[in-house]
Protein backbone atom coordinates (compact mmCIF):
# COMPACT_ATOMS: atom_id res chain seq x y z
CA UNK A 1 0.00 0.00 0.00
CA UNK A 2 1.34 3.43 -0.88
CA UNK A 3 2.55 5.52 2.00
CA UNK A 4 0.05 8.08 3.06
CA UNK A 5 1.31 11.65 3.11
CA UNK A 6 1.47 12.88 6.70
CA UNK A 7 -0.45 16.16 7.02
CA UNK A 8 1.54 19.11 8.29
CA UNK A 9 0.06 21.23 11.01
CA UNK A 10 1.16 24.89 10.66
CA UNK A 11 2.99 24.81 13.97
CA UNK A 12 5.60 27.48 14.69
CA UNK A 13 8.15 26.36 17.26
CA UNK A 14 10.97 28.56 18.54
CA UNK A 15 12.60 25.83 20.60
CA UNK A 16 15.04 23.77 18.45
CA UNK A 17 14.58 20.73 20.71
CA UNK A 18 10.85 20.79 20.12
CA UNK A 19 11.42 21.13 16.37
CA UNK A 20 13.73 18.12 16.47
CA UNK A 21 11.21 16.09 18.45
CA UNK A 22 8.48 17.05 15.99
CA UNK A 23 10.65 16.05 13.08
CA UNK A 24 11.75 12.76 14.64
CA UNK A 25 8.19 11.85 15.53
CA UNK A 26 7.19 12.31 11.90
CA UNK A 27 9.38 9.34 11.07
CA UNK A 28 7.26 7.00 13.13
CA UNK A 29 5.43 4.40 11.15
CA UNK A 30 2.75 2.36 12.80
CA UNK A 31 2.00 -1.11 11.51
CA UNK A 32 -0.85 -2.16 9.28
CA UNK A 33 -4.01 -3.63 10.78
CA UNK A 34 -4.71 -7.32 10.20
CA UNK A 35 -7.03 -8.60 7.45
CA UNK A 36 -9.34 -9.80 10.23
CA UNK A 37 -10.17 -6.20 11.09
CA UNK A 38 -11.76 -5.67 7.69
CA UNK A 39 -13.61 -9.02 7.77
CA UNK A 40 -14.91 -8.35 11.26
CA UNK A 41 -16.06 -4.87 10.25
CA UNK A 42 -18.11 -6.20 7.32
CA UNK A 43 -19.61 -8.90 9.53
CA UNK A 44 -20.62 -6.24 12.06
CA UNK A 45 -21.94 -3.94 9.35
CA UNK A 46 -24.07 -6.70 7.87
CA UNK A 47 -25.45 -7.61 11.30
CA UNK A 48 -26.22 -3.96 12.04
CA UNK A 49 -27.90 -3.49 8.63
CA UNK A 50 -30.10 -6.56 8.98
CA UNK A 51 -33.72 -5.66 9.79
CA UNK A 52 -34.63 -6.23 13.39
CA UNK A 53 -37.27 -8.73 14.52
CA UNK A 54 -39.71 -5.83 14.91
CA UNK A 55 -39.01 -4.63 11.35
CA UNK A 56 -39.56 -8.12 9.98
CA UNK A 57 -42.78 -8.50 11.96
CA UNK A 58 -44.05 -5.20 10.60
CA UNK A 59 -43.20 -6.31 7.08
CA UNK A 60 -44.88 -9.69 7.58
CA UNK A 61 -48.10 -8.36 9.06
CA UNK A 62 -48.27 -5.26 6.90
CA UNK A 63 -48.19 -2.98 9.95
CA UNK A 64 -46.61 -0.14 8.00
CA UNK A 65 -47.68 3.47 8.29
CA UNK A 66 -50.48 4.93 10.38
CA UNK A 67 -53.21 2.60 9.06
CA UNK A 68 -51.06 -0.42 9.85
CA UNK A 69 -50.43 0.71 13.39
CA UNK A 70 -54.12 1.51 13.92
CA UNK A 71 -54.99 -2.02 12.79
CA UNK A 72 -52.35 -3.45 15.09
CA UNK A 73 -53.62 -1.38 18.02
CA UNK A 74 -57.24 -2.41 17.39
CA UNK A 75 -56.21 -6.09 17.22
CA UNK A 76 -54.25 -5.70 20.43
CA UNK A 77 -57.18 -4.10 22.26
CA UNK A 78 -59.64 -6.78 21.08
CA UNK A 79 -57.12 -9.48 21.98
CA UNK A 80 -56.47 -8.07 25.42
CA UNK A 81 -60.19 -7.61 26.04
CA UNK A 82 -60.97 -11.16 25.03
CA UNK A 83 -58.01 -12.43 27.02
CA UNK A 84 -59.11 -10.50 30.09
CA UNK A 85 -62.62 -11.94 29.87
CA UNK A 86 -61.32 -15.47 29.40
CA UNK A 87 -58.70 -15.11 32.13
CA UNK A 88 -61.06 -13.40 34.56
CA UNK A 89 -61.82 -15.55 37.56
CA UNK A 90 -65.00 -13.66 38.47
CA UNK A 91 -67.46 -15.81 36.55
CA UNK A 92 -68.01 -19.42 35.66
CA UNK A 93 -66.98 -20.88 32.33
CA UNK A 94 -70.54 -20.67 30.98
CA UNK A 95 -70.87 -17.03 31.99
CA UNK A 96 -67.63 -16.11 30.29
CA UNK A 97 -68.74 -17.98 27.18
CA UNK A 98 -72.06 -16.14 27.25
CA UNK A 99 -70.25 -12.79 27.47
CA UNK A 100 -68.10 -13.73 24.52
CA UNK A 101 -71.12 -14.84 22.50
CA UNK A 102 -72.91 -11.62 23.34
CA UNK A 103 -69.92 -9.58 22.19
CA UNK A 104 -69.69 -11.50 18.96
CA UNK A 105 -73.43 -11.09 18.34
CA UNK A 106 -73.13 -7.37 18.97
CA UNK A 107 -70.26 -7.09 16.50
CA UNK A 108 -72.21 -9.14 13.96
CA UNK A 109 -75.30 -6.93 14.38
CA UNK A 110 -73.28 -3.74 13.88
CA UNK A 111 -71.70 -5.24 10.82
CA UNK A 112 -75.12 -6.05 9.34
CA UNK A 113 -76.47 -2.55 10.03
CA UNK A 114 -73.35 -1.01 8.48
CA UNK A 115 -73.74 -3.14 5.39
CA UNK A 116 -77.42 -2.25 5.02
CA UNK A 117 -76.44 1.42 4.95
CA UNK A 118 -73.43 0.96 2.68
CA UNK A 119 -73.06 2.99 -0.50
CA UNK A 120 -72.26 -0.03 -2.63
CA UNK A 121 -75.34 -2.06 -3.74
CA UNK A 122 -73.34 -5.29 -3.47
CA UNK A 123 -72.60 -4.55 0.20
CA UNK A 124 -76.26 -3.71 0.88
CA UNK A 125 -77.28 -6.96 -0.80
CA UNK A 126 -74.85 -8.83 1.44
CA UNK A 127 -76.34 -6.99 4.42
CA UNK A 128 -79.85 -8.03 3.38
CA UNK A 129 -78.79 -11.69 3.18
CA UNK A 130 -77.13 -11.54 6.60
CA UNK A 131 -80.10 -9.65 8.13
CA UNK A 132 -82.58 -12.35 7.10
CA UNK A 133 -81.47 -14.60 9.94
CA UNK A 134 -81.70 -11.96 12.69
CA UNK A 135 -84.56 -9.64 11.62
CA UNK A 136 -87.13 -11.76 13.49
CA UNK A 137 -85.34 -11.10 16.80
CA UNK A 138 -84.02 -7.60 16.31
CA UNK A 139 -86.35 -4.64 15.76
CA UNK A 140 -83.55 -2.34 14.56
CA UNK A 141 -82.34 -4.79 11.94
CA UNK A 142 -85.98 -5.41 10.91
CA UNK A 143 -86.51 -1.68 10.49
CA UNK A 144 -83.37 -1.33 8.39
CA UNK A 145 -84.47 -4.27 6.28
CA UNK A 146 -87.91 -2.74 5.75
CA UNK A 147 -86.23 0.46 4.60
CA UNK A 148 -84.23 -1.55 2.05
CA UNK A 149 -87.43 -3.25 0.90
CA UNK A 150 -89.30 0.01 0.40
CA UNK A 151 -86.68 2.65 -0.38
CA UNK A 152 -83.61 1.11 -1.96
CA UNK A 153 -82.91 2.59 -5.37
CA UNK A 154 -81.76 -0.77 -6.72
CA UNK A 155 -84.49 -3.21 -7.65
CA UNK A 156 -82.53 -6.37 -6.85
CA UNK A 157 -81.82 -5.10 -3.32
CA UNK A 158 -85.53 -4.30 -2.77
CA UNK A 159 -86.55 -7.76 -4.03
CA UNK A 160 -83.95 -9.45 -1.84
CA UNK A 161 -85.13 -7.46 1.18
CA UNK A 162 -88.77 -8.47 0.61
CA UNK A 163 -87.67 -12.10 0.32
CA UNK A 164 -85.66 -11.72 3.53
CA UNK A 165 -88.62 -10.20 5.40
CA UNK A 166 -91.05 -12.84 4.21
CA UNK A 167 -90.22 -15.63 6.70
CA UNK A 168 -90.18 -13.00 9.49
CA UNK A 169 -93.43 -11.22 8.68
CA UNK A 170 -95.27 -12.80 11.58
CA UNK A 171 -92.55 -11.96 14.05
CA UNK A 172 -93.50 -8.93 16.21
CA UNK A 173 -90.31 -7.11 15.24
CA UNK A 174 -91.40 -7.06 11.57
CA UNK A 175 -95.20 -7.31 11.77
CA UNK A 176 -95.60 -4.38 14.14
CA UNK A 177 -93.66 -2.07 11.83
CA UNK A 178 -95.08 -3.30 8.54
CA UNK A 179 -98.65 -2.01 8.64
CA UNK A 180 -97.86 1.47 10.04
CA UNK A 181 -95.22 1.79 7.35
CA UNK A 182 -97.71 0.84 4.67
CA UNK A 183 -100.17 3.46 5.90
CA UNK A 184 -97.52 6.16 5.94
CA UNK A 185 -96.00 5.32 2.58
CA UNK A 186 -96.86 7.87 -0.13
CA UNK A 187 -94.91 6.34 -2.98
CA UNK A 188 -96.83 3.76 -5.07
CA UNK A 189 -93.59 1.81 -5.51
CA UNK A 190 -93.13 1.55 -1.75
CA UNK A 191 -96.76 0.61 -1.31
CA UNK A 192 -96.41 -2.03 -4.01
CA UNK A 193 -93.34 -3.53 -2.31
CA UNK A 194 -95.08 -3.78 1.05
CA UNK A 195 -98.36 -5.07 -0.38
CA UNK A 196 -96.47 -7.66 -2.37
CA UNK A 197 -94.80 -8.73 0.87
CA UNK A 198 -98.11 -9.03 2.73
CA UNK A 199 -99.85 -10.81 -0.12
CA UNK A 200 -97.05 -13.37 -0.37
CA UNK A 201 -96.23 -13.98 3.28
CA UNK A 202 -98.89 -12.22 5.42
CA UNK A 203 -101.26 -13.89 7.87
CA UNK A 204 -105.05 -13.48 7.86
CA UNK A 205 -105.05 -10.40 10.09
CA UNK A 206 -102.50 -8.63 7.93
CA UNK A 207 -104.37 -9.50 4.75
CA UNK A 208 -107.58 -8.10 6.26
CA UNK A 209 -105.79 -4.91 7.22
CA UNK A 210 -104.49 -4.46 3.68
CA UNK A 211 -107.94 -5.03 2.24
CA UNK A 212 -109.37 -2.46 4.64
CA UNK A 213 -106.75 0.07 3.52
CA UNK A 214 -107.61 -0.57 -0.11
CA UNK A 215 -111.32 -0.19 0.44
CA UNK A 216 -110.74 2.92 2.56
CA UNK A 217 -108.97 4.68 -0.31
CA UNK A 218 -105.63 4.79 1.53
CA UNK A 219 -103.66 3.24 -1.35
CA UNK A 220 -102.80 4.24 -4.90
CA UNK A 221 -105.91 3.64 -7.13
CA UNK A 222 -104.15 1.00 -9.24
CA UNK A 223 -102.98 -0.79 -6.10
CA UNK A 224 -106.45 -0.62 -4.58
CA UNK A 225 -107.89 -2.45 -7.55
CA UNK A 226 -105.04 -4.93 -7.51
CA UNK A 227 -105.51 -5.69 -3.78
CA UNK A 228 -109.29 -5.95 -3.96
CA UNK A 229 -109.18 -8.12 -7.06
CA UNK A 230 -106.53 -10.39 -5.63
CA UNK A 231 -107.98 -10.83 -2.15
CA UNK A 232 -111.71 -10.85 -2.98
CA UNK A 233 -111.06 -13.03 -6.01
CA UNK A 234 -109.36 -15.55 -3.76
CA UNK A 235 -112.13 -15.50 -1.22
CA UNK A 236 -114.90 -15.61 -3.84
CA UNK B 1 -15.01 11.80 -11.50
CA UNK B 2 -15.12 13.62 -8.20
CA UNK B 3 -15.32 11.32 -5.19
CA UNK B 4 -18.25 11.71 -2.87
CA UNK B 5 -17.15 13.63 0.21
CA UNK B 6 -16.91 12.02 3.63
CA UNK B 7 -19.50 14.48 4.89
CA UNK B 8 -22.01 13.45 2.22
CA UNK B 9 -21.39 9.76 2.90
CA UNK B 10 -22.05 10.07 6.62
CA UNK B 11 -25.25 12.00 5.85
CA UNK B 12 -26.38 9.10 3.66
CA UNK B 13 -25.59 6.73 6.52
CA UNK B 14 -27.77 8.90 8.76
CA UNK B 15 -30.53 8.73 6.14
CA UNK B 16 -30.58 4.94 6.41
CA UNK B 17 -27.95 3.68 3.98
CA UNK B 18 -25.38 1.85 6.15
CA UNK B 19 -23.49 0.63 3.07
CA UNK B 20 -21.92 4.10 2.78
CA UNK B 21 -20.10 3.40 6.03
CA UNK B 22 -18.05 0.79 4.18
CA UNK B 23 -16.57 3.52 1.97
CA UNK B 24 -15.73 5.60 5.01
CA UNK B 25 -14.17 2.56 6.64
CA UNK B 26 -11.97 1.92 3.62
CA UNK B 27 -10.86 5.53 3.56
CA UNK B 28 -10.12 5.99 7.24
CA UNK B 29 -9.78 2.79 9.24
CA UNK B 30 -5.97 2.70 8.93
CA UNK B 31 -5.63 6.21 10.38
CA UNK B 32 -7.93 5.38 13.27
CA UNK B 33 -6.03 2.16 13.88
CA UNK B 34 -2.69 4.00 13.89
CA UNK B 35 -4.04 6.52 16.37
CA UNK B 36 -5.16 3.76 18.74
CA UNK B 37 -1.92 1.82 18.29
CA UNK B 38 0.18 4.85 19.16
CA UNK B 39 -2.02 5.72 22.12
CA UNK B 40 -2.52 2.26 23.55
CA UNK B 41 0.41 0.28 22.13
CA UNK B 42 -1.66 -2.86 21.70
CA UNK B 43 -2.60 -4.28 18.31
CA UNK B 44 -5.62 -6.44 19.16
CA UNK B 45 -7.07 -3.80 21.45
CA UNK B 46 -6.58 -1.15 18.75
CA UNK B 47 -8.45 -3.29 16.23
CA UNK B 48 -11.30 -3.80 18.70
CA UNK B 49 -11.55 -0.08 19.25
CA UNK B 50 -11.58 0.60 15.50
CA UNK B 51 -14.64 -1.67 15.27
CA UNK B 52 -16.21 0.13 18.18
CA UNK B 53 -15.63 3.55 16.61
CA UNK B 54 -17.16 2.63 13.25
CA UNK B 55 -20.18 0.97 14.83
CA UNK B 56 -20.60 4.04 17.00
CA UNK B 57 -20.54 6.17 13.86
CA UNK B 58 -23.30 4.02 12.40
CA UNK B 59 -25.47 4.60 15.46
CA UNK B 60 -24.60 8.27 15.90
CA UNK B 61 -24.49 9.27 12.22
CA UNK B 62 -27.42 11.63 12.67
CA UNK B 63 -25.44 13.57 15.30
CA UNK B 64 -23.02 14.73 12.56
CA UNK B 65 -24.44 18.14 11.75
CA UNK B 66 -21.92 19.13 9.12
CA UNK B 67 -20.59 22.06 11.12
CA UNK B 68 -17.04 20.69 10.94
CA UNK B 69 -15.19 18.03 8.99
CA UNK B 70 -16.01 14.35 9.08
CA UNK B 71 -12.46 13.52 10.16
CA UNK B 72 -12.70 15.92 13.09
CA UNK B 73 -15.95 14.28 14.16
CA UNK B 74 -14.56 10.77 13.65
CA UNK B 75 -11.40 11.41 15.67
CA UNK B 76 -13.46 13.00 18.42
CA UNK B 77 -15.28 9.66 18.75
CA UNK B 78 -11.96 7.80 18.54
CA UNK B 79 -10.18 9.84 21.21
CA UNK B 80 -13.15 9.50 23.54
CA UNK B 81 -12.99 5.73 23.05
CA UNK B 82 -9.26 5.73 23.78
CA UNK B 83 -9.60 7.91 26.88
CA UNK B 84 -12.49 5.77 28.12
CA UNK B 85 -10.35 2.67 27.77
CA UNK B 86 -7.42 4.28 29.57
CA UNK B 87 -9.73 5.45 32.35
CA UNK B 88 -11.10 1.95 32.84
CA UNK B 89 -7.64 0.44 32.84
CA UNK B 90 -6.39 2.92 35.41
CA UNK B 91 -9.27 1.90 37.64
CA UNK B 92 -8.16 -1.69 37.28
CA UNK B 93 -4.57 -0.63 37.97
CA UNK B 94 -3.03 -2.28 34.95
CA UNK B 95 -2.00 0.79 33.07
CA UNK B 96 1.65 0.30 32.30
CA UNK B 97 4.09 0.74 29.53
CA UNK B 98 6.68 -2.00 29.41
CA UNK B 99 9.54 -2.97 27.15
CA UNK B 100 7.45 -5.55 25.39
CA UNK B 101 4.91 -3.05 24.09
CA UNK B 102 7.68 -0.72 23.02
CA UNK B 103 9.37 -3.57 21.20
CA UNK B 104 6.05 -4.35 19.54
CA UNK B 105 5.84 -0.78 18.32
CA UNK B 106 9.37 -0.92 17.00
CA UNK B 107 8.56 -4.06 15.05
CA UNK B 108 5.89 -2.20 13.18
CA UNK B 109 8.31 0.15 11.51
CA UNK B 110 9.59 -0.29 8.00
CA UNK B 111 12.86 -2.02 7.39
CA UNK B 112 14.18 0.95 5.43
CA UNK B 113 14.40 3.15 8.46
CA UNK B 114 17.95 3.83 9.44
CA UNK B 115 19.28 2.51 12.71
CA UNK B 116 19.89 6.01 13.93
CA UNK B 117 16.44 7.16 12.88
CA UNK B 118 14.82 4.15 14.48
CA UNK B 119 16.63 4.78 17.68
CA UNK B 120 15.55 8.40 17.74
CA UNK B 121 11.92 7.57 17.09
CA UNK B 122 12.02 4.91 19.79
CA UNK B 123 13.33 7.41 22.26
CA UNK B 124 10.66 9.93 21.36
CA UNK B 125 7.92 7.33 21.64
CA UNK B 126 9.25 6.26 25.03
CA UNK B 127 9.08 9.84 26.24
CA UNK B 128 5.58 10.36 24.86
CA UNK B 129 4.39 7.19 26.56
CA UNK B 130 5.13 8.73 29.95
CA UNK B 131 3.00 11.81 29.27
CA UNK B 132 -0.62 12.07 30.43
CA UNK B 133 -3.10 10.67 27.91
CA UNK B 134 -4.52 14.14 27.25
CA UNK B 135 -1.07 15.28 26.09
CA UNK B 136 -0.42 12.17 24.03
CA UNK B 137 -3.64 12.54 22.07
CA UNK B 138 -2.81 16.15 21.18
CA UNK B 139 0.63 15.16 19.92
CA UNK B 140 -0.51 12.14 17.90
CA UNK B 141 -3.54 13.80 16.37
CA UNK B 142 -1.66 17.01 15.64
CA UNK B 143 1.40 15.30 14.20
CA UNK B 144 -0.25 12.63 12.07
CA UNK B 145 -3.89 13.39 11.35
CA UNK B 146 -4.65 17.06 10.80
CA UNK B 147 -3.25 19.99 8.90
CA UNK B 148 -5.35 22.70 10.57
CA UNK B 149 -5.99 23.70 14.15
CA UNK B 150 -9.68 24.07 13.35
CA UNK B 151 -9.99 20.36 12.62
CA UNK B 152 -7.69 19.41 15.49
CA UNK B 153 -9.88 21.52 17.77
CA UNK B 154 -12.98 19.71 16.52
CA UNK B 155 -11.40 16.36 17.34
CA UNK B 156 -10.31 17.60 20.76
CA UNK B 157 -13.70 19.17 21.36
CA UNK B 158 -12.32 22.69 21.74
CA UNK B 159 -11.71 25.70 19.51
CA UNK B 160 -8.69 26.22 17.25
CA UNK B 161 -6.97 28.63 19.64
CA UNK B 162 -7.23 26.22 22.55
CA UNK B 163 -5.96 23.39 20.34
CA UNK B 164 -2.91 25.49 19.42
CA UNK B 165 -2.18 26.26 23.07
CA UNK B 166 -2.58 22.60 24.04
CA UNK B 167 -0.23 21.55 21.28
CA UNK B 168 2.48 23.99 22.40
CA UNK B 169 2.15 22.84 26.00
CA UNK B 170 2.33 19.20 25.01
CA UNK B 171 5.47 19.73 22.91
CA UNK B 172 7.08 21.73 25.67
CA UNK B 173 6.34 18.99 28.19
CA UNK B 174 7.61 16.36 25.77
CA UNK B 175 10.90 18.24 25.39
CA UNK B 176 11.37 18.45 29.14
CA UNK B 177 10.36 14.83 29.66
CA UNK B 178 12.68 13.59 26.92
CA UNK B 179 15.62 15.31 28.53
CA UNK B 180 14.78 14.07 32.01
CA UNK B 181 14.34 10.46 30.84
CA UNK B 182 17.31 10.21 28.50
CA UNK B 183 19.61 12.70 30.18
CA UNK B 184 20.17 14.81 27.05
CA UNK B 185 18.03 16.73 24.60
CA UNK B 186 17.03 14.91 21.43
CA UNK B 187 19.69 16.63 19.38
CA UNK B 188 22.19 16.80 22.18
Amino acid sequence: MADKKVPELPLEMDDPHERALWSALGEHEAGEPSAELRREFYRNLEAASRPSVLDRLQELLGFRGNAGWLTATACLIVGLGTGAIVASGSGTGDERLAVLEENIALLNRNLILDRLENEAPSKRLRGVIDAASVAGDDAEVAHALLERATQDRVGSVRSAAIDALGPNINAPTVGEQLMPLLQQAQSPIVQLALIDLVLRYGNKTQLDEVLALAKGGKLHPDLERYVITTLEGETA
Amino acid sequence: MKAVSDEQLIRWVADGDPSCLATLFERHHRDVYHFFLRMLRHKALSEDLVQEVFLKMLKKASSFRGEGSFRGWMFCIARNAALEHIRKNKRRGDEALDDETLAQLSDERSAEQSAAGREKVDLVMQAIATLPAAMQEVIFLGRFEFDSFEELGQALDCNAGTARVRMHRAMSLLSTTFQSIHGVPIDG
